[in-house]
């Protein structure tokens, strides 16, 4: 199985983003180091942010539903293994649920989400990605030990924790194009009524790549290459990893309890922006197969 | 009667293209559609059925549907002209057909004495033409609303003839009926409203009691469709959204597009269709509609008597360059696939992306993806946001690669023939202004770039053979101009293939090498229609068809309007 690539620039501009000195080539970060850089004081606007969400939502989370769901989805993290040695799906004239399976737990959590307008209240509440929205996200949550604590008993090594951070701290264009339906400038709107909220994107997004792999690997075998699957692998965990992230704050919400209200606003925060980049990264890995990506053809 | 006796005629002569910032509007159309009949008694009357149809592509005398047969090979069995005396090939008859609007269609033949030819163009005006003295038999000019907006011109690419009836598309989205030997309208059915970005343009299909069309607005923020009518009324038989919701974020589907804006291959014996299908909308900003945006750009098969969707092949996932899928499918039945050891019906694709795909018909399982045809230059990296003020041009460009115009296969020489755009283009995303009806991109499109990527050959076009079995790119002929290509193919059973290009050249191939073994200057006109071929046993002439001029889209001047139809022949 693969694990998330990082370079010695990505490290770099994580390190300044901390303000950690002296990270060397080939030196590797850590959550602790990182975190023995960040100043443990709860920042009132994420503060705010959070508390209106908790208020917005108050009563309506089934946590017995979210509770259920989120177990669901952590064997799925134990199943990604498995699914990468497997790496194409079965089936003669359909593809067996492979990937599907992986997304099934999310599908239960999204729908639940709809149902308690929970993205509703992300986008009336949440801000767009600011370079400083990023920042306040990425220091709660590398001062939060239940969050880190959170990814690594789903299996992300420290390496892979690292990576998820960077998705999040190293994308600040990336992210600041992708604005909250509510932000969309006056004069240059869609039809907004049939844009979903940010973050629902984020989420909804996330399931619908995680499904289709089953079909694509399956009926595109010929072009597929152990590289590609190793890419698909990564990419999944980080996706389920950033939108468990997201449906545990939601789970947080209804137990009021647990994570603080800055917390809550950077688990959100977090798990959009790890989504986000990573739909990004799925697609150039794994769907967008060039012609120097492609498996050798049999037939010339 | 002269052509300024033709009241038709005159209808679509009064009716004006104009392009604007939204796109293309038809305005001075009439206020309600006109026939004008001729010598109507020239026409035989019989129906025109399934089986004629069905065994069209073996007839040397019809063509009777756009792809010269339901499995759209664009290839004819007449078998007098061959690779060694096309270059005798002469000119028969050079009709004006009058109207010099979008010349991108295919002419229709029904056998008989003399061949009846149905032949349209924009702005969505139609000839019944005795084939084999050139005369007009009747025509009709379809009243089109001046507040339809298109996004590439009025094109119509010609009609489907099946009992006593031609069909054609409308450009404010709709089929209308015709009684074939006399040119009056029978019924219209508006399949959806224009007002929403709704249009069509293609051929439409007709088998089994009916008539098979699309949806276009694939610029415009619609949500695709295809449907079936009842050939005998238009009443709807089925309607089948595209993309399914499950595909989609919440609402996004209601702007979806996947539009499916050229026509239906049918398979007859499985009793299904396959569908090219466009773009997602808006064409450059993905993160309004977040995930692969599955059934756009590529295939999908419908069962023909439900419409129930059985399998999608998705070329492009999550499009950003505007990477329809648009070619007509071709249908070939018992390929045998070497390297496979086996032997399966199979569909092909020839996608903007450059590539064949070659398909399963059971599954959509790709058997094998071709080498490029064209360059691929920057390919497949994310086109920069507006602001960041940074360009990237990338290969192939909007054009394709092969975008609308159909290919040919010849089972013969076991070769696909395609037309492929070889051209960087920019495109930049940002937010767009939506509203209802009006051009919905989310970014920018630019044809004329500031550089081109290094490694470009300048080199804007290309005819290009492949071998759907294997992929392997067997020759290509570069076509130099300043305008883009456009248009389709056709090829006889004697192999030799023919085409038009942007520079007003009729060309004629040894579908085998690729040497060119025949050519005719039509003039300075784009030729951006697709040649068919018949036999007339009376002359015991083979015909070779092409109407002569541009259409929107092509680039620095549209490579110029023309009004005609050539025909040329050689005697047994």
């Amino acid at each position: 199985m693969t694990t998330a690539q990082i370079t010695d620039e990505a490290q770099r501009q994580l390190a300044r983003t901390f303000d950690v000195e002296q990270v060397v080539d080939g030196d590797r970060l850590t959550i602790e180091r990182l975190r023995e850089e960040v100043k443990r004081e709860e920042d009132p606007e994420f503060a705010s942010m959070g508390e209106a969400i908790r208020s917005d939502l108050s009563g309506k989370v089934d946590t017995e539903l979210l509770d259920e769901q989120l177990e669901e989805l952590s064997d799925q993290f134990e199943r990604l293994p498995e699914v990468r040695e497997r790496g194409i799906p079965e089936g003669d004239r359909e593809p067996e649920s492979l990937y599907r399976e992986l997304a099934d737990p999310g599908w239960e959590i999204y729908e639940h989400l709809l149902e308690i307008d929970f993205f509703e209240s992300l986008e009336a509440n949440l801000p767009r990605f600011t370079p400083e929205h990023i920042e306040g996200t990425a220091h709660e949550l590398i001062g939060s030990d239940e969050l880190t604590a959170e990814l690594e008993a789903l299996g992300f090594d420290e390496q892979e924790r690292i990576a998820l951070v960077m998705d999040v701290t190293n994308n600040n264009d990336r992210l600041a194009r992708w604005v909250p339906t509510k932000e969309i400038p006056a004069d240059v709107e869609f039809g907004v009524e049939h844009v979903p909220p940010l973050h629902q994107r984020a989420a909804g997004g996330t399931l619908l790549w995680i499904d289709s792999l089953d079909v694509h690997l399956w009926q595109n075998r010929v072009l597929v290459t152990d590289e590609i699957l190793d890419d698909a692998s990564w990419d999944v965990k980080a996706l389920l990893g950033g939108f468990y992230l997201l449906a545990q704050a939601a789970l947080e919400i209804g137990r009021e309890e647990g994570l603080t209200d800055s917390q809550l606003t950077a688990a959100i925060t977090a798990g959009a922006a790890i989504t986000i980049v990573n739909q990004e990264e799925i697609c150039k890995n794994v769907f967008w197969i060039t012609e120097e990506m492609r498996a050798p053809s049999e037939a010339r | 009667m002269s052509l300024e006796e033709d009241r038709a005629v005159q209808a679509a002569k009064d009716t004006v293209v104009r392009e604007t910032d939204q796109g293309f509007r038809v305005l001075g159309s009439p206020d309600k559609s006109v026939t004008h009949q001729h010598d109507v008694d020239r026409i035989e009357e019989f129906d025109v059925t399934n089986e004629m149809i069905q065994e069209s592509g073996d007839n040397p005398e019809a063509w009777l549907t756009y792809g010269g047969n339901y499995e759209q090979h664009r290839r004819t069995t007449a078998d007098v002209i061959t690779p060694d005396n096309v270059a005798d090939l002469e000119v028969e008859y050079i009709l004006d057909v009058g109207a010099g609007s979008s010349m991108e269609g295919t002419p229709l033949i029904v056998p008989g004495d003399p061949p009846i030819m149905y032949q349209s163009n924009g702005p969505n005006h139609v000839k019944a033409i005795d084939a084999r003295e050139g005369d007009i038999l009747w025509s009709y000019t379809y009243a089109v609303p001046s507040d339809v907006v298109l996004c590439c011109d009025d094109n119509n690419r010609g009609v489907a003839a099946y009992g006593d009836k031609v069909f054609m598309t409308t450009l404010d989205s709709g089929v209308v009926a015709l009684d074939r030997y006399t040119g009056e309208e029978v019924w219209h059915t508006s399949t959806a409203d224009h007002e929403e970005g709704y249009s069509a343009t293609w051929a439409p299909i007709a088998y089994d009691g009916m008539i098979f069309t699309g949806s276009a607005g694939g610029e415009y923020g619609v949500r695709g469709f295809h449907k079936a009518l009842d050939a005998e009324t238009g009443d709807e038989l089925w309607h089948t959204w595209t993309s399914p919701e499950t595909e989609w974020v919440g609402d996004s589907i209601n702007q979806s597009c996947a539009t499916n804006w050229m026509n239906a291959t049918v398979d007859v014996e499985q009793r299904r269709l396959y569908l090219p299908i466009g773009n997602p909308g808006p064409d450059f900003d993905g993160s309004v509609r977040p995930g692969p945006n599955r059934n756009s750009c590529g295939t999908l098969a419908l069962d023909m008597d439900t419409g129930e969707r059985l399998w999608t092949h998705q070329e492009v996932a999550h499009d950003v360059w505007d990477y329809d899928s648009a070619a007509p499918r071709v249908l070939i039945r018992d390929m045998e696939i070497e390297h496979r050891n086996t032997t399966k019906d199979v569909v092909v694709s020839a996608g903007k992306t450059a590539w064949l795909y070659t398909m399963d018909t059971e599954t959509g399982e790709l058997i094998e993806r071709s080498e490029p045809g064209v360059q691929q230059l920057n390919m497949y990296r994310m086109i920069p946001h507006i602001d960041e003020g940074r360009r990237m041009p990338f290969m192939p460009g909007a054009m394709g690669g092969n975008d609308w115009q159909p290919p040919a296969y010849n089972p013969e020489t076991g070769l696909m023939y395609t037309k492929m755009n070889n051209s960087p283009q920019e495109a930049w995303w940002r937010f767009e202004e939506y509203e209802e009806g009006k051009k919905y991109w989310g970014g920018i499109l630019e044809d004329e770039t500031e550089a081109v990527p290094d490694e470009y050959n300048g080199k804007i076009s290309a005819i290009v053979a492949i071998n759907p079995e294997t992929g392997e790119r067997v020759w290509r002929d570069w076509i130099e101009s300043d305008a883009y290509i456009w248009g389709g193919m056709v090829t006889t059973e004697t192999g030799v293939v023919f085409t038009g290009t942007q520079n007003g050249d009729f060309i004629a191939y040894d579908g085998e090498s690729g040497d060119r073994l025949w050519e005719y200057d039509l003039g300075e006109a784009s030729i951006a229609g697709s040649p068919m071929s018949w036999y007339d046993p009376e002359t015991e002439k083979q015909y070779v068809a092409i109407q002569v001029g541009g259409s929107g889209w092509l680039r620095r001047g549209a490579g110029g309007r023309d009004t005609r139809l050539a025909v040329f022949s050689l005697s047994e």
